[in-house]
């Protein structure tokens, strides 16, 4: 992010814009301040006032509709003892584990596969990202369709590799769906990790690699000296972003299993989103996501100390 | 920043199976077997990657029955535009279509607009307080809407922005706004200074300058801009799902929800199927024809969160 170096419009003593034409000075303050004011507007209206409307709507006990009465930490000293939250904590951090290796190592072998500029390479980067652009809704909705016992094209592939009889019901199950769903995933947005880490790739001079070929290195040990360390920022910044969006995964799994059975496939997001709008809990779920606001800008912070480190 | 010049005869490091490539075997010609691995993995990738997207557009022109039975040889590829046909019927799936549209389209619009503006204030002007501002652009990225949709949700109703596909835009726009503050501010940064003095003395204002002199080369980032925002809002759905309760005013994936969780009695999985091919198609077009500016934003907005 090269830091922009504008012709300062410092002591701008150019008042009107008849003035300003005979000056020296391009840029007045005035004008830069208005620039940016709408995009400042949606900001403050649609973040930071929700935010801070937040804090408070925490400390009350509020229903969706009708009356509410303020009830100081009550909302946070539940946290501790509430269930049903860190049920929904535990299993999105074992989604997230389960898909965040297979994320990266396939996203790297497909940046592999496409970094050499051979013949159909472009085609080969354009299919490995489709998934990615059409979205995990989309993708969802497609799924319900081939998950069907007896009828959907996953239950008919595993039973013509006659690993299974077809009939799986995948939803029905925890595992299983968690399963179907972390493929999905993973199927889904390793695309993304590719293209982070083939702009890191394609900063490695070509004749780095050749000279080593020459001189006998390994295909591994040109890749483990030469290609990794490269990778280190592009390889942070895809972690991080795989792991917030695991943090924040509601689609998938709003549409396929609806957390179920039970609440078995029930991510953090879409607990808070039960609480409010299913239970009514309005104050105790706005609690649930500050603390999860927190834990997304600690792991963004993280992601911003990383990246910085290095330039 | 993916492209890069045609790679010479002998590329280095695609030996996919991570055998050990000797100089001997890398010499002159590429190695046989490096070869057809690389024909290999093409052929697994057409599968895995090119398969189910075929398929699902094989789906869509099948009937419910056809869908819902196993396979038979003399039923699979009886295709029919029926699904099609009833895009228009109950479930509402041509309403929701437009309903998209429309959304997606305003909210390219407004976020191309707005964060054009900001990324020239930022990035061509120096006002008191401009790192405060961009702080707070910053400071958003940190603050997923997935985590605030409970007081989003109380706040839009406040302003009577639930059920409103304008409230939609307006929360979408919001959203992406970030990531085309950055594109756009690093778009005008990358503009030679010259050029605006040059206009400046030439006698052009700020916004003539903008629009005869700045905008053809900040074009590149207007359009990744946009087609981000048409993206990211066309198959959204946490926002769309909460703030919206009508029928009438459903964007597709929501209609797509109702559809399949049976509003409407059995569900139709022939018209579900054709209903997210309907979601997939602009994703598919957009994507490919303007890969260009997708790849350039990926590469410039690189702290999309």
């Amino acid at each position: 992010m090269s830091a922009a170096t504008p012709r300062t419009g410092a002591g701008s003593t150019a008042g009107t814009r008849g003035s300003s034409r005979y000056g020296t000075i391009t840029h007045r303050s005035s004008t830069g301040l208005l620039l940016v004011l709408p995009a400042l507007a949606f900001i403050v209206v649609f973040v930071m006032v929700p935010f801070v409307f937040a804090i408070g709507i925490s400390f009350t006990n509020w229903p969706l509709v009708g009356a509410f009465r303020f009830i100081g930490l009550e909302n946070f000293a539940a946290i501790p003892g509430d269930t049903a939250f860190w049920k929904a904590v535990g299993y999105t951090l074992l989604y997230t584990a389960i898909v965040t290796g297979p994320i990266l190592l396939v996203g790297y072998l497909m940046a592999v596969v496409v970094r050499a500029n051979r013949r159909g390479s472009t085609v080969l980067r354009t299919l490995f990202f489709l998934p990615y652009v059409i979205g995990l809704s989309t993708l969802s909705f497609l799924l319900v369709l081939e998950a069907q016992p007896g009828s959907g094209a996953v239950n008919l592939l595993l039973q013509g590799l006659g690993i299974t009889d077809g009939q799986t019901a995948w939803f029905t199950s925890g595992p299983l769906a968690t399963a179907l769903i972390s493929l999905l995933v993973v199927w889904g947005v390793s695309g993304l990790t590719m293209v982070l880490l083939l702009a890191g790739m394609q900063a490695v001079p070509r004749e780095v690699h050749e000279s080593a070929e020459v001189d006998g290195a390994t295909w591994w040990q040109r890749e483990r000296s030469i290609t990794l360390p490269m990778l280190r920022r592009p390889i942070a910044m895809s972690l991080i972003l795989s792991v917030i969006g695991s943090f924040l995964a509601f689609s998938q799994f709003f549409i396929l299993t609806q957390g179920g059975p039970g609440t078995d496939t029930t991510p953090v997001v879409l607990a808070i989103y039960n609480r409010a709008f299913v239970q009514l809990q309005v104050g105790s779920a706005t609690a649930l996501s500050l603390v999860l606001v927190l834990v997304v800008a600690l792991v963004t912070a993280a992601q911003f100390w990383l990246l910085r480190e290095k330039d | 920043m993916a492209t890069t010049t045609p790679a010479p005869t002998r590329s280095a490091g695609t030996d996919p199976d991570g055998r050990p490539t000797t100089a001997t075997a890398a010499g002159h010609a590429e190695p046989r077997t490096k070869l057809l691995l690389y024909g290999l993995a093409g052929v697994l990738t057409v599968l895995v990657f090119a398969a189910p997207l075929l398929w699902a557009l094989l789906r869509a022109f099948q009937t419910n029955d056809v869908i819902t039975a196993a396979p038979s040889a003399s039923t699979f590829l009886d295709l029919t535009a029926a699904n099609f046909a009833a895009v228009g019927g109950t479930a509402g799936l041509g309403r929701a279509t437009l309903n998209s549209l429309l959304v997606a389209g305003a909210t390219a619009v407004l976020t191309a607009v707005v964060a054009t503006m900001a990324g020239y204030g930022f990035g061509r002007f120096r006002f008191r307080f401009s790192g405060l501002a961009f702080g707070a652009v910053v400071l958003t990225l940190m603050i997923p809407f997935q985590a605030i949709i409970t007081p989003l949700f109380m706040q839009l109703n406040a302003m009577r922005l639930t059920d409103s596909l304008l409230g939609l835009v307006l929360f979408y726009t919001t959203v992406n706004l970030p990531f085309g503050v950055f594109v756009m501010r690093n778009s005008f940064a990358g503009v030679p200074a010259e050029l605006e003095e040059a206009a400046f003395v030439d006698g052009a204002g700020t916004g003539r300058t903008f629009f005869s002199v700045l905008r053809p080369l900040v074009t590149p980032g207007i359009a990744t801009t946009a087609l981000y925002a048409f993206l990211a809002s066309w198959t959204e759905f946490l926002g769309a799902l909460t703030f919206l309760t009508q029928q009438q005013l459903y964007t597709l994936p929501v209609a797509l929800l109702n559809l399949q969780q049976g509003a409407y009695g059995a569900v139709d999985y022939g018209l579900l199927a054709a209903g997210a091919l309907i979601a997939m198609v602009p994703c598919v077009v957009l994507y490919v024809a303007l890969q260009r500016y997708y790849v350039a934003g990926l590469a410039s907005g690189s702290l999309k969160g």
